[in-house]
């Protein structure tokens, strides 16, 4: 994207005029949104879900389910320490919401729009008589499918595997966990993938700085007073009722915040973190190297 | 079909089918609760209901601390069960599932122990009914709603100090007089007085399902715990500690693999919530101090964790057996020297 004579300009207003169409379609009208935003979704989804970096999220977020069959294996031979709830807890909680999601959701969105640039393919986009945020949306949604395809049968099968250790006797009682658990993991995807798709628009290496983002900025959830309240984390985790006790620093400061609050603050990130990606990609100029 | 749209559908696939096993888990569960961890039986407690407290028998037999604990150490303990189980065919350790406790007067002076308790189980009535009536004397009956009502002490007046009534054949429930034939008529009736006490209701919702012991009551319940503790001068020195009032206390716990406890009280306020935060986790703070003389409280005081959200104050604990063996005192000949030749 560096400047450089020998560069081709994709600007926001280089899309082509439209021609008459051989077979059929007024081309002289632009394609509705929904229709490109379905178009892309389906173009995405294909390269997302068979690619190398899918595997390595396979393991990523199907591991906690590998785990938990080793548990279960293991319980019967071995003195418990922890209960199989407490160790789904600690699953959730502190695997998935801390860690797992959030790194998968900056490994895909950081990606959304850098990879096409990076091969040189977004041109072809670009330059379709289309609106550039019907392309942001269906990747955005193939990034959501994708991750979600990937994380949620792993959590219901975690699920199972340790709370079935003793039988299926009460296990009605904390079916409840499991769903909100579900929910709070689409909220991560969803809020921490918006984030990282702004910081993917935003910045030409958005890795590093969401890398940071994540295992240094994000301890500030551990912070007394109001600096939780500046991390996503705090707020995704305030939403998981059976989370384990905390360590160190968290365990003097920890502080849960309201549900209401979480909801809201988690809802007016999303809508201003896509807004702001949706705005930078739609006026943003990009500049290729030849 | 493409093949990203194979996997997707598969990962659907499970996750509808673990949502459908989950519902069907939910709904098809036979110990399903009505409210929280009360089964339906339990909501003809009265409506003035200020607390109540639950015991899952089965996972406290079941859970090391009964195995290791109480049962080892009662030396009686069988043969006591073994005259319960002979006189009305009742095996505590294998024929109860729950037991509930409410009080309906907590804070009310000279009311303290207008308590009713709530045994579900398998019970063989007619030798139970027998037991009540011949076990001793002054045991007289009365019928309310078609339900037989064993009064123990009834006066002229037609009051007893006591009673208790079958529900149905698994739930029996006794206490005073008054709560008793209250709780048998909203039964009868097919009432759910429990349900209008909102507040209590609000309480149960919030307990962690599965729970082995767990108890909830709102602030009339906690108005006789004090105020004020000494200040860490200990007794004698002009320094206290005020402690905030509670709004209401919820308490859950669990006894396998490790002891788990969580508490939770709702303060008037934010300032309040952390003002009651700061002195539990002074508290712990006091007992990590004490590590050098006693290692084992740093692993009791590592064991807990107390947080704040808005108004509330929850303090976990998680202690390992190996931890509550520590605490145990040293038994007295295994410490006690040899003696000299």
């Amino acid at each position: 994207m560096s400047a450089s004579p020998a560069a081709s300009r994709v600007t926001p207003d280089s899309s082509p005029a439209s021609a008459p169409s051989t077979d059929g379609r007024d081309v002289t009208r632009p394609v509705t949104f929904w229709r490109a935003a379905r178009a892309v979704f389906d173009l995405s989804l294909e390269g997302m879900v068979w690619s190398r970096r899918s595997l390595l999220m396979v393991a990523l977020l199907g591991g906690p389910a590998l785990l938990s069959l080793a548990f279960r294996i293991l319980l019967t031979r071995l003195p418990p320490r922890v209960g199989a709830f407490d160790f789904y807890g600690v699953v959730v909680a502190f695997y998935y919401v801390r860690n797992a999601l959030p790194l998968a959701a900056l490994f895909y969105a950081t990606a959304l729009i850098a990879d096409e640039v990076e091969g040189r393919t977004i041109t072809y986009l670009l330059t379709r008589p289309i609106q550039r945020v019907s392309v942001l949306a269906g990747k955005f949604a193939a990034y959501l499918v994708t991750t979600l395809a990937l994380a949620l049968p792993a959590v219901v099968i975690t699920f199972f595997l340790l709370n079935t250790i003793r039988g299926w006797s009460g296990i009605g009682a904390i079916v409840p966990e499991l769903f909100r658990d579900m929910g709070v993991m689409v909220l991560t995807l969803v809020v921490y993938g918006a984030f990282f798709t702004l910081m993917g628009v935003l910045l030409r290496r958005p890795v590093i700085p969401g890398l940071l983002f994540l295992f240094v900025w994000e301890l500030l959830a551990n912070a007394p007073g109001y600096l939780p309240r500046f991390t996503i984390t705090a707020y995704l985790r305030s939403l998981i009722h059976h989370r384990p006790p905390d360590e160190g620093l968290a365990e003097i400061f920890a502080q849960v915040l309201p549900t209401a609050l979480c909801l809201e603050a988690v809802g007016a990130m999303i809508v201003v973190f896509l807004a702001g990606a949706a705005w930078i990609f739609s006026q943003r100029e990009y500049v290729l190297d030849q | 079909m493409t093949r990203s749209r194979l996997v997707v559908l598969g990962s659907t696939v499970v996750v509808a089918a673990g949502a459908m096993a989950a519902l069907g888990a939910l709904y098809l569960d036979p110990a399903r609760a009505a409210v929280g961890p009360l089964p339906p039986q339990a909501l003809s407690l009265p409506a003035g209901t200020r607390y109540v407290m639950g015991l899952d028998v089965k996972r406290f037999v079941a859970s090391p601390l009964y195995t290791k604990y109480a049962a080892a150490r009662t030396a009686n303990r069988p043969q006591a069960f073994a005259e319960l189980e002979e006189k009305t065919g009742l095996n505590p350790e294998r024929d109860l599932d729950q037991v509930y406790i409410a009080g309906t007067q907590a804070g009310v002076p000279g009311r303290g122990g207008d308590a009713l308790v709530v045994v579900t189980g398998r019970f063989d009535r007619a030798k139970v009914a027998r037991a009540i009536e011949t076990e001793r004397k002054g045991v007289t009956s009365k019928n309310v709603s078609g339900t037989v009502v064993y009064l123990f002490d009834e006066n002229s007046a037609g009051k007893g100090t006591g009673a208790t009534a079958f529900l149905d054949d698994n739930t029996l429930v006794m206490g005073t007089q008054a709560s008793v034939e209250q709780t048998v008529v909203a039964r009868a009736k097919g009432e759910a007085p429990l349900r209008d006490n909102a507040a209590l209701l609000a309480l149960l919702e919030g307990v962690k399902p599965g729970s082995t012991f767990w108890m909830v009551g709102d602030k009339t319940l906690l108005s006789n715990m004090p105020k004020a503790i000494p200040g860490p001068g200990g007794p004698g020195t002009s320094q206290s500690i005020e402690l905030p009032a509670l709004k209401s206390l919820t308490v859950t716990g669990d006894l396998e693999p490790q002891v788990t406890l969580d508490i939770t009280g709702e303060a008037a306020d934010e300032p309040a919530a952390k003002n009651l935060a700061d002195v539990v986790r002074g508290f712990v703070a006091l007992a990590s101090l004490q590590a050098n003389q006693k290692p084992e409280l740093k692993q009791l005081a590592s064991a807990i964790s107390v947080t704040t959200e808005a108004s509330r104050v929850h303090v976990a604990a998680r202690v390992p057996y190996e931890v509550i063996d520590s605490l145990q005192p040293k038994r007295a000949s295994s410490a006690a020297p040899p003696n000299a030749p």
